[in-house]
């Protein structure tokens, strides 16, 4: 590793401030390819988000056969089919479980990329060699925060791009660009989303005793911003608390629902306000209204949709810009150099 | 150095115990636990009365609008469904601490270089991985303890709620169900700290288990996205009628651990609707008590076949 690095980190700093970013970042990067790490951890994201897409594909084919059999049944009898209610068909929708691996998954890989870009000089004992060399702190944070970015970037738009082109040849109705123009944002703000995990576990690792606590903690940080904060919040919604939905088994119309639910705001802003903590939920809210799986954005052309969820897309750059600062600046410790 | 009144099994077992309460990740993560478990029972009576409140807001709508009043959802639930999150909590935070603490259990002697150590003192390899298995068994179990504490003072703190004999037999039996899934994890982390040859992958063989258990399967078995996995009552849902769903459940049932203890918690808690059953060919129950058996036999060979010889992992 660190032959390859003295090739390509200058003497001088007259050379320039890029020179030694990209000299670590291109040695991150193969050397994350080179041990096959991203492309195994790749691969299971891919395998988790296509399971989501073909399992979602089988229901909804379901849901098609079953109305058309209850369609033919009507027309067989006489009677008008308006009497059910035809599946609505939006292909993007079905990319909901994929959106969802992408936020858990996704986010869990990001901290164990981040990890390893910290980690593996620790551990190979190299940090304190690279740190000789005529180059900024900043810019060895730099180079590998460029590399980590790089790699979630690849991975996401390998696992992306196959899921668009399984949707595209299975969907029966294909892709037009408007769909792949949704995709591509949803590439672009999942990249930053998972950026936010990966320069987590980077600086903790960078600025903890022990490299192995540092990835535990981040895994706390991860348990409590992608799984714990959404859960609390969905559990909260009163509609989720009886099986099929409690307006539902009351059977109250949703312009009631609303009316009844303007009782309940100062108890619907506390579960908002838990829901809003988590970075995650901003990813969610976004994704979801972009794709149109929440059905209130079904078939809205996109730009009002970015113009209402803007918030959600400012939270999460600022979040990550935060981190990114936070990173670039913090002082990396020469004396936690050596193995833990 | 080893007391003279303790077996070998039983001094590495306390020792090891030891040294793991005294690791800051591991209190952080129990103590998460800990703290989840005290809000799963705040979200269950919140959720609960909130709903109540809505029923009582929606009755006198309806009455006003002249339609008629279905019954008060709430009444229909057993006050046990109250610490239906804490089946959430478990499966999350308390599976993933005891894969750490499984982890941290073996880790520990790898890292500090002492298996040669221990390799050269008069202990068989049997007594040390009975002493890791004893160790793991008693931190969960203390573990679960706190959980079932928070939740027997839930109940005894609620004026509202009065458990009959049965109910809180089936409290503990949950309880008793919840330290069995953490242990299945707890001894997976142990078996895979065993047998990596880094620390790492010895964490994140058993984290990605874990995750497959818990957000992969449950889509193929019942289309269930991993949000919904969960939440204690959308999990709960019947899978899509398809001959595809039938039989993955049937055939990945088996081994679809996160579903299982949803299932059986769902079962002991009151919460399961009516009518509702896991798909699975194998019992809940019985689907855990073998993956607990078979991650015994697999954490057994592991750490009997450790070499004592190395001390530090191959990195």
């Amino acid at each position: 590793m660190s032959e390859t690095l003295h090739a390509h980190v200058p003497n001088s700093m007259s050379l320039g401030a890029s020179k030694p970013i990209r000299a670590i970042a291109v040695k991150d990067i193969r050397d994350a390819l080179r041990d096959r790490f991203i492309l195994i951890v790749t691969a299971f994201l891919g395998l988790a988000a296509l399971v989501a897409l073909v399992t979602g594909s089988i229901a909804l084919r379901d849901d098609v056969a079953t109305y058309e059999a209850a369609k033919a049944t009507l027309l067989a009898l006489g009677k008008s089919a308006n009497a059910i209610k035809a599946p609505e068909f939006y292909p993007l929708r079905l990319l909901r479980g994929a959106v969802e691996q992408i936020e858990i998954i996704g986010a869990a890989i990001a901290i164990l990329i981040g990890y390893r870009a910290a980690a593996s000089e620790l551990g190979r004992q190299t940090l304190a060699l690279i740190l000789t060399r005529p180059m900024r702190r900043w810019q060895f944070a730099a180079g590998k925060i460029v590399a980590g970015v790089g790699l979630l970037a690849a991975g996401l738009a390998l696992v992306l791009g196959g899921l668009t082109l399984v949707l595209h040849l299975t969907s029966g109705v294909g892709l037009g660009m408007d769909d792949l123009i949704r995709i591509a944002l949803v590439w672009g703000v999942a990249m930053c989303y998972n950026t936010c995990f990966f320069l987590t576990a980077f600086i903790l690792t960078l600025q903890m005793k022990q490299p192995s606590h540092a990835l535990l903690v981040a895994f706390a940080i991860w348990l409590a911003l992608v799984l714990v904060a959404p859960q609390i919040g969905d559990t909260l919604d009163p509609d989720n608390q009886v099986a099929g939905g409690v307006f539902k088994q009351l059977n109250i119309a949703k312009p009631d629902q609303v009316q009844i639910m303007k009782g309940f705001a100062t108890f619907e802003t506390l579960r908002d306000g838990i829901e809003q903590a988590s970075v995650t939920k901003h990813f969610e809210r976004f994704t979801f209204a972009v794709l149109g799986i929440k059905a209130t954005y079904a078939g809205l052309p996109l730009w009002p949709i970015l113009v209402e969820k803007l918030g959600d897309l400012i939270w999460i750059v600022l979040t990550a810009l935060g981190l990114g600062v936070l990173a670039l600046t913090l002082r990396i410790n020469p004396d936690r150099l050596a193995k833990a | 150095m080893m007391a003279a009144d303790m077996s070998p099994g039983l001094f590495v077992a306390s020792h090891s115990v030891r040294l793991v309460l005294r690791e800051r990740t591991v209190a952080l993560l129990c103590g998460m636990f800990a703290v989840l478990v005290l809000i799963s029972a705040w979200l269950g009576w919140s959720a609960t009365a909130t709903v109540n409140r809505i029923y009582i807001d929606a009755a006198a709508f309806l009455k006003a609008a002249g339609q008629p009043v279905p019954s008060n959802p709430v009444l229909d639930v057993s006050p046990l469904s109250l610490m239906r999150n804490m089946s959430v909590y478990v499966a999350l935070i308390g599976a993933l601490s005891a894969i750490v603490i499984g982890n941290r259990l073996i880790s520990l002697d790898r890292k500090a270089g002492v298996l040669p150590l221990i390799g050269v003192r008069p202990l068989s390899q049997n007594a040390y991985a009975g002493g890791k298995i004893a160790a793991l068994v008693w931190l969960i179990l203390t573990l679960g303890l706190v959980a079932g504490c928070v939740a027997v003072a839930t109940f005894l703190m609620l004026p509202a709620v009065t458990l009959t004999a049965a109910q809180w037999g089936q409290l503990t039996g949950f309880m008793a169900l919840s330290m069995l899934y953490m242990g299945i994890f707890g001894l997976a982390g142990l078996a895979a700290g065993a047998w990596a040859r880094s620390e790492t992958v010895g964490l994140l063989l058993p984290v990605t288990l874990w995750l497959t258990l818990t957000f992969i399967f449950p889509q193929l078995t019942a289309n269930l996205s991993p949000t919904a996995a969960i939440n204690p009552v959308s999990a709960l849902m019947n899978p899509p009628d398809t001959v595809f769903f039938h039989w993955a459940a049937q055939i990945l049932g088996p081994v679809s651990l996160a579903d299982a203890y949803k299932f059986a918690a769902a079962g002991l808690l009151d919460y399961l609707p009516p009518g509702t059953a896991s798909p699975s060919a194998i019992p809940p129950i019985a689907t855990l008590i073998l993956a607990a058996a078979g991650a015994t036999v697999l954490a057994w060979r592991a750490l009997t076949g450790l070499t004592m010889t190395t001390g530090d992992y191959d990195v």
